[in-house]
C-alpha cells in the first residue's frame, strides 16, 4: 500500500450532539470523498462557550463512519425463537421488503386500535440518552406524532442513569429540568458527585477552567477521587448515599450558627414561602374565605392573605391566628380554630436543629470542622447585598451553588439532596440569580426553548404546576402506559417527556412480576421501536431485562450494528449516520448542562460524505414509511407543526409549509425548515436556505444573558419559589395515599413516605441493607459499595464499538477494570491488574483490579456501562459492568420512580487470571 | 530567530483526551500509537489524594537527546526550533527511542489497522508508508508550520497553521507560538504565569511549558 496525493480537500461545518451537553460545533474534513478527521469549527469561536470545539467523543465519528462492523442494507431475523443463546439469523433485505414488512406490521397493528385491551398503546417506542436520538431521526417524531398514542415507557436507563429526581424537583421549583452554576460569573461551587468535567460537554469544561484560573473554588464531594475531584480545589470523601445528611448540616449552619441578616433576607421574605404561616396540623393556615394561605403582616399586626397589597411579611416567628382554615387532602377543609402560625422559615429552623455539622459526620464519616468549614465558605462567597448589572438591569450577585450529580441525584435520598441544595440556594438569594444556582431548561414545562414562558401564576402565590391528578374523580387508576406514571408519580405530569421520565424500571419489573397479585401483568406492545439505545446493556439487572426483550412480538431496530438489545430485534434498519444525513437543530439559548449561551440559533447536520453501504438518510426512511402507511398527509402536516424540531414551517409572518400530501425528498424538508427557523428567529430580517447552511453551517442571533435568570421573571409576576415548606407535596402524597388504599394498592406506601413538607433523614444506605436481608442475602456478605461513574469518552456516545475511544479511553485510569482502594485491595490479597470478580447477591461482573488511593476504602467503582455480549469489538473488550448486577427493586425505587445507581457487592480474586484481559 | 514552543496550563487541563484523539486523527496514526496523551497521576494516600493530568508529548528540544544519539543524522533540529525526522534515513535502530527522556518516540514495524489487516477509508487515506520501521514522534504538525512560512499565517494564531492538539483543546489549555517573539500569545503568557519545563535538569531545554498558576 502507498500514500495516495489528494485530489480534493474539503472542510464540513457540521454539529455533534451524542450527548445532551452539546450540540458542539464541528467541522469535517473530507478528503476525495473521504472523511478523514474531525476538526473544530473556529468559525463559531465568538458564539459558542466552547468556541468551536468539541469533545474527545466526536473524534469517533470518522471510525464510526467507516466502522466495518456496521449494519449496511435492511435485514430480517429468519430464527423465530429469541434469546441470548439463539441466532437471530439476520439475512440482508432490499429497502422494499423491510419498508413493507414494517408497514403492514404497523397497519395491521393500527386496525386493532391504537390502543390495546388494557388500554395501554400497541405501538412502543425506545430512544436513548436524554432525547439526543430526536437530533439524528430527521422527520421521524413528525411520523410518531402522526401515528397518535405511543408508549415511551420502557426505558433505557431513564431513572436510573440520569439526574432523575432533578427533572422532577427542579422543574417544580425553578423550572430546572437540568440544574447548573452561573459557572463564568460563580466563585464558589459544592459540588456532590457531580462530574461535569466527564459529562458536562465542551462548554462546561471550557467554562470551568476559565473558573479555574480565575480562582473560584469548587469543593467535590463524593466517594471516589473523579476527574472532576481531580480538577476540584478539594475532595471530600463522604461515604456513599449520605449526601443528604451532608446538606443538611451545612443548611444548619447557615440557619443555627449564623445570624438571620446574614442571609438574603429579602429574597426568602419576598421570593419564597418562608413566611406563610403554618398551622398546627402541619398545613398553611388559610383565609376562612379565599382560602389562600397566611402571613404575619408587621404592618397591621395580624395574619393575612399572602397577597394583601402593602403588607410586610414576617420572616420568622410564630403568631396567634384565629378564624383560619387549613386544607387538607380531597380539598378537606378543616377550621383551625384559635391556634398559633409558625412561619415556614421558623419551622424550618426548628427542623434543622438537630442536624449538626457533628451529627452529619457520623453518618457522612466527613468531619464537622470540614462541613462546618464548606458552610462558611458558601456563606461568605454568597456576598449577600451584592448587586451586579446586566444589560442595563440590576440584579443581586451571588456567586455561590450547589450542583448534584447522578448517584446523589436519583433513588432513594434524592428528593432531600434537591430540596436541600434549593433551600441552600434560597437562604442566599442565589436561586435563579447572577452567580448562583440556576436551571438551564425545561422538559416537562413548555415551551422547551424558553422557560421564562413557562412561568405562569397559579395557585397559592407560586408558578402554575401540571401534576397528574390525585383527586378521586381525575386519578388515572388505570395505567395508561405500562410504567404508571399517570398513576404513580404526580409531579412528572403526562406531557411529550413525562411518560419517559415517569418511573421508566417500574416498566421492565412490571413485565417481570407484579407488585400484588391482583394486578394483572402488563401487556406487550405489538409492536417495539428501538433507535440509538440499548437497555440490555443501559439499564440495571441485564441479563433478566434481556429474557423480557425476547419476550416482545415484534421489534424494528434502527441500527448501527448488532448490539444486545436489537439482538432480538425481527427487522434492523440501518440509517445514513453522524456525518452522512441531514437535521437542524437548534443551539444555545437555554439547554441542557451548561448550554446556556449569549447567542442562541440552529445548527445544521449535513451529508459530510455518502452514506456508507445501503444506509439510508433517517428522512427518506421516515416518508417513505408515511406514505406506505398512508400517514403522508398526517406526516406532513405534523412537519409543518414543527414536528421535525426547530420551528413551524408556518409563522405570523411567514409560510414555508410543504404541501402536506406530497411526498418531499429530505432535501425540501430541511430547506423548508432552514428558511422557516432563520425567518422566525431573525423576526423577518433574514432568511437563509439549505444552501446557505450547507456553507455556514449555523445561524445565530444575540442572546441577553438576562435569560438565564429566572428570579427577574418571578419577580415581575409576584410569583414565590415553593420553598422551603412542602405543603403541597404534603397535601398530594397524602391524596395519592387515599387513592391507592381505595383501590387495594399497599405496594406503594414506602415511597409515599417521600411526601412531607420538611424531609428529614431516614438512613438511606440502610435502606440497601434492608433490601439484602429482604432478599434473603447476608448483609455481612456483601461489605462494599460498587458505584457507576461516567465518562467522557463514552458518555452517551453509543461508541463502544469504536476502536479509537477504546485506546485513548485506557489513558484515564479505569476503563479496563474496577477501581478500588489500594489498602482494601491488599486486605483482600488484590495486586494492580488482578481479574477480580465483583458479585451482588444477583450476579456478578468481571475485571481487572485498578489499585488507587483517590477512593474510599469502602468503596469501588466502574466506569461507564460495558460488559456487551453481541456487539461486535465492544464484546472483546472484556470490561465489566454495574448493570449486571444492580438489581431492579421496588424496594430500592423512590418515589418519583428512580433508583440510584449503586449496589452493595463482595470481591475476590480469580484464581488463575492474574493479568488485566482487556 | 523562531522558536516554536507550546504552553500547557495543568489548571486547566482536564484529561480528556480530545488532544490525543485530534493527533491520532491528524496525523493518521495507527492503533496504539500516541505521539501525545495525557498522562492520569496519582499522589499521596487516602484521604489526602491530588489526581492530575499532565499532557506529554515531544518536547522539541533546544538540546535533543534524540538528535545527539541518531547515527544517521535522521533526527535533526530545524532553525524554527521543530525537532524533525526524516525518514528516509531513519533506519529504525531506536537509539532516539532509548534517549528521549519523555517517552515520546514509537516505532511500527508493520502496518496495522483500527479493525484488523485492512485500513478503513479515512485510514487509507493517511496512511504513509514511508513511517512503517522508522521512528516517529509529535511534529508539532510540521505541515501546518510549513504552510505558515507560504502563506504569512501565524502559527499560534491562525488555526490553519496552528497544531491540531492545541486547535481541539476544549479546557483551552494550550497556547502555541513563537516564544522569541515578546509579544506573541505564548511570551505573554509565560510573563504573567509561573511554569516550569519537565526535566529541565538534564539540560535538554525543552518546548512544552507547563504553567501552574499566576505569577
Amino acid at each position: 500500500m502507498e500514500a495516495t496525493k489528494s485530489k480534493s480537500v474539503k472542510h464540513v461545518p457540521t454539529y455533534c450532539y451524542n450527548c445532551v451537553s452539546g450540540p458542539d460545533f464541528m467541522t469535517v474534513k473530507v478528503v476525495d470523498g473521504v472523511a478523514t478527521e474531525v476538526e473544530p469549527n473556529f468559525a463559531a469561536e465568538n458564539v459558542h462557550p466552547a468556541k468551536g470545539r468539541v469533545c474527545v467523543k466526536a473524534y469517533g465519528l470518522v471510525q464510526k463512519t467507516y466502522n466495518p462492523n456496521r449494519i449496511l442494507s435492511p435485514m430480517k431475523r429468519t430464527n423465530p425463537k429469541k434469546g441470548r443463546d439463539q441466532d437471530p439469523g439476520f439475512v440482508p433485505i432490499s429497502w422494499d421488503e423491510a419498508l413493507d414488512m414494517l408497514a403492514d406490521k404497523l397497519k395491521a397493528t393500527r386496525a386493532k386500535g391504537v390502543l390495546d385491551e388494557s388500554g395501554v398503546p400497541r405501538l412502543a417506542a425506545s430512544f436513548g440518552h436524554g432525547g439526543t436520538p430526536a437530533m439524528y431521526m430527521g422527520t421521524f417524531p413528525a411520523f410518531l406524532s402522526a401515528w397518535g398514542p405511543i408508549d415511551y415507557s420502557f426505558g433505557s436507563g431513564q431513572g436510573v442513569k440520569c439526574v432523575h429526581s432533578e427533572h422532577l424537583y427542579g422543574e417544580f421549583w425553578h423550572r430546572a429540568f437540568t440544574v447548573a452554576g452561573d459557572t463564568p460569573s460563580a466563585r464558589y461551587v459544592i459540588s456532590l458527585g457531580a462530574n461535569v468535567e466527564s459529562s458536562g460537554g465542551p462548554c462546561a469544561v471550557t467554562r470551568h477552567a476559565e473558573a479555574r484560573t480565575r480562582g473560584y473554588k469548587r469543593v467535590q464531594v463524593e466517594p471516589h477521587l473523579s476527574v472532576t475531584g481531580a480538577c476540584s480545589a478539594e475532595w471530600v470523601p463522604i461515604r456513599p448515599k449520605t449526601d443528604p445528611a451532608f446538606m443538611f448540616a451545612l443548611i444548619h449552619v447557615l440557619l443555627i450558627e449564623h445570624k438571620l441578616d446574614e442571609l438574603d433576607v429579602p429574597f426568602l421574605r419576598d421570593r419564597t414561602s418562608s413566611p406563610y404561616l403554618v398551622g398546627p396540623d402541619g398545613l398553611y393556615l388559610r383565609d376562612a374565605a379565599s382560602r389562600k394561605p397566611l402571613l404575619w403582616d408587621t404592618v397591621s399586626g395580624k395574619a393575612v392573605p399572602f397577597d394583601t397589597a402593602g403588607a410586610v411579611p414576617a420572616l420568622s416567628g410564630k403568631f396567634p391566628v384565629s378564624g383560619a382554615v387549613s386544607v387538607d387532602a380531597d380539598d378537606e377543609v378543616r377550621e383551625a380554630g384559635s391556634v398559633e402560625g409558625v412561619t415556614a422559615f421558623t419551622k424550618l429552623v426548628e427542623h434543622i436543629e438537630k442536624y449538626s455539622p457533628e451529627w452529619a459526620s457520623g453518618v457522612c464519616d466527613v468531619p464537622a470542622a470540614n462541613i462546618r468549614r464548606i458552610a462558611n465558605e458558601y456563606l461568605e462567597n454568597a456576598s449577600v447585598g451584592a448587586t451586579t448589572v446586566i444589560d442595563g438591569v440590576t440584579l443581586p450577585l451571588r456567586p455561590v451553588a450547589v450542583i448534584l450529580g447522578k448517584s446523589v441525584n436519583n433513588g432513594w435520598g434524592a428528593f432531600e439532596c434537591c430540596w436541600a441544595r434549593t433551600v441552600l440556594a434560597v437562604l442566599v438569594g442565589a436561586l435563579e440569580n447572577p452567580g448562583g444556582t440556576l436551571g438551564t431548561t425545561v422538559r416537562l414545562n413548555r415551551p422547551h426553548d424558553n422557560r421564562h414562558k413557562s412561568v405562569l401564576p397559579g395557585e397559592d402565590g407560586f408558578m402554575a404546576q401540571k401534576f397528574n391528578a390525585t383527586d378521586k374523580a381525575n386519578w388515572a387508576v388505570k395505567p395508561t402506559g405500562r410504567n404508571m406514571h399517570k398513576t404513580l408519580v404526580p409531579i412528572v405530569g403526562n406531557t411529550a417527556w413525562s411518560q419517559a421520565l415517569g418511573p421508566t424500571q417500574l416498566a421492565w419489573m412490571f413485565q417481570r412480576e407484579q407488585p400484588s397479585a391482583d394486578m394483572p401483568k402488563p401487556t406487550l406492545p405489538d409492536v417495539w421501536i428501538i433507535y440509538r439505545t440499548n437497555p440490555a446493556i443501559s439499564f440495571w439487572e441485564t441479563q433478566t431485562l434481556v429474557k423480557t426483550i425476547a419476550t416482545f412480538p415484534f421489534t424494528v431496530a434502527f441500527a448501527y450494528t448488532v448490539d444486545e438489545t436489537n439482538y432480538m430485534a425481527d427487522l434492523l434498519l440501518p440509517e445514513a449516520t453522524d456525518l452522512e444525513s441531514a437535521q437542524m437543530i437548534r443551539v444555545g439559548g437555554t439547554k441542557f448542562m451548561e448550554q446556556f449561551w449569549d447567542h442562541k440559533g440552529v445548527a445544521l447536520r449535513q451529508k459530510a460524505v455518502d452514506a456508507q453501504g445501503d444506509t439510508r438518510d433517517f428522512t427518506w426512511i421516515t416518508t417513505e414509511l408515511a406514505k406506505r402507511m398512508g400517514l403522508l398527509e398526517q406526516y406532513n402536516d405534523a412537519i409543518n407543526r414543527g414536528a421535525a424540531g426547530v420551528s413551524p414551517l408556518k409563522g405570523a409572518d411567514y409560510d414555508f409549509s410543504l404541501d402536506p400530501k406530497a411526498e418531499h425528498t429530505p432535501e425540501v424538508i430541511w430547506d423548508a425548515v432552514c428558511r422557516a427557523a432563520t425567518t422566525s428567529l431573525s423576526e423577518g430580517r433574514e432568511t437563509r436556505d439549505l444552501a446557505w447552511f450547507k456553507e455556514h453551517g449555523f445561524y445565530t442571533v444575540p442572546m441577553s444573558r438576562l435569560e438565564w435568570y429566572l428570579s427577574p421573571t418571578m419577580e415581575k409576576q409576584g410569583l414565590r419559589y415553593e420553598l422551603p415548606y412542602q405543603e403541597r407535596l404534603l397535601r398530594v402524597g397524602r391524596e395519592l395515599r387515599n387513592r391507592l388504599h381505595e383501590n387495594k394498592m399497599a405496594w406503594w406506601d414506602h415511597q409515599l413516605s417521600e411526601y412531607v413538607a420538611l424531609p428529614e433523614w431516614h438512613d438511606v444506605p440502610g435502606r440497601w441493607d434492608a433490601a439484602l436481608v429482604n432478599a434473603g442475602a447476608k448483609v455481612e456478605d456483601y461489605p462494599l459499595w460498587l458505584l457507576a461513574s461516567k465518562s467522557m469518552q463514552y458518555h452517551a456516545g453509543g461508541n463502544v464499538g469504536i476502536e479509537l475511544m477504546a485506546e485513548v479511553s485506557r489513558n484515564i485510569r479505569g476503563h479496563d477494570g474496577v477501581i478500588m482502594n489500594a489498602k482494601t485491595a491488599a486486605r483482600y490479597g488484590i495486586a494492580e491488574g488482578d481479574r477480580i470478580e465483583v458479585r451482588s447477591h444477583i450476579g456478578a461482573t468481571y475485571g481487572a483490579a485498578v489499585l488507587v488511593q483517590g477512593v474510599r476504602p469502602d468503596t469501588l467503582v466502574i466506569l461507564g456501562q460495558f460488559d456487551h455480549w453481541a456487539q461486535p469489538f465492544a464484546k472483546d473488550l472484556d470490561r465489566p459492568s454495574l448493570n449486571t448486577i444492580a438489581p431492579m427493586s421496588l424496594e430500592l425505587t423512590d418515589a418519583t420512580g428512580s433508583g440510584s445507581d449503586i449496589v452493595k457487592v463482595q470481591v475476590r480474586k480469580m484464581e488463575g487470571h492474574t493479568e488485566a484481559t482487556a | 530567530m523562531t522558536r516554536y514552543v507550546t504552553t500547557i496550563d495543568l489548571r486547566r487541563c482536564v484529561g480528556c483526551q480530545t488532544c490525543t484523539a485530534a493527533c491520532k486523527g491528524a496525523n493518521a496514526t495507527p492503533p496504539g500509537i500516541q505521539w501525545r496523551r495525557v498522562l492520569d497521576i496519582e499522589t499521596g494516600e487516602f484521604p489526602d489524594v491530588r489526581r492530575t493530568f499532565l499532557p506529554m508529548a515531544c518536547m522539541h528540544c533546544a538540546n535533543p537527546p534524540c538528535e545527539e544519539v541518531c547515527p544517521t543524522k535522521a533526527t535533526t533540529r530545524r532553525a524554527d526550533g521543530l525537532v524533525a525526522i526524516d525518514y528516509d534515513l531513519c533506519i529504525g535502530c531506536a537509539n532516539c527511542v532509548m534517549a528521549c527522556p519523555y517517552d515520546a518516540r514509537s516505532i511500527v514495524h508493520a502496518a496495522h489497522f483500527s479493525y484488523g489487516d485492512q485500513p478503513l477509508p479515512s485510514e487509507a487515506k493517511g496512511f504513509d508508508p514511508a513511517r512503517v520501521a522508522v521512528s516517529m514522534k509529535c511534529s508539532f504538525c510540521v505541515d501546518r508550520i510549513d504552510e505558515a512560512a507560504i502563506t504569512g499565517r501565524i502559527p499560534g494564531v491562525h488555526p490553519e497553521v496552528t497544531p491540531a492538539c492545541v486547535n481541539s483543546c476544549i479546557s483551552g489549555a494550550m497556547e502555541f507560538g513563537d516564544i522569541e517573539d515578546p509579544e506573541s500569545n505564548v511570551s505573554q503568557l509565560l510573563a504573567r504565569t509561573q511554569h516550569y519545563r519537565m526535566h529541565e535538569e538534564l539540560g535538554t531545554e525543552p518546548g512544552v511549558y507547563y504553567i501552574w498558576n499566576q505569577s
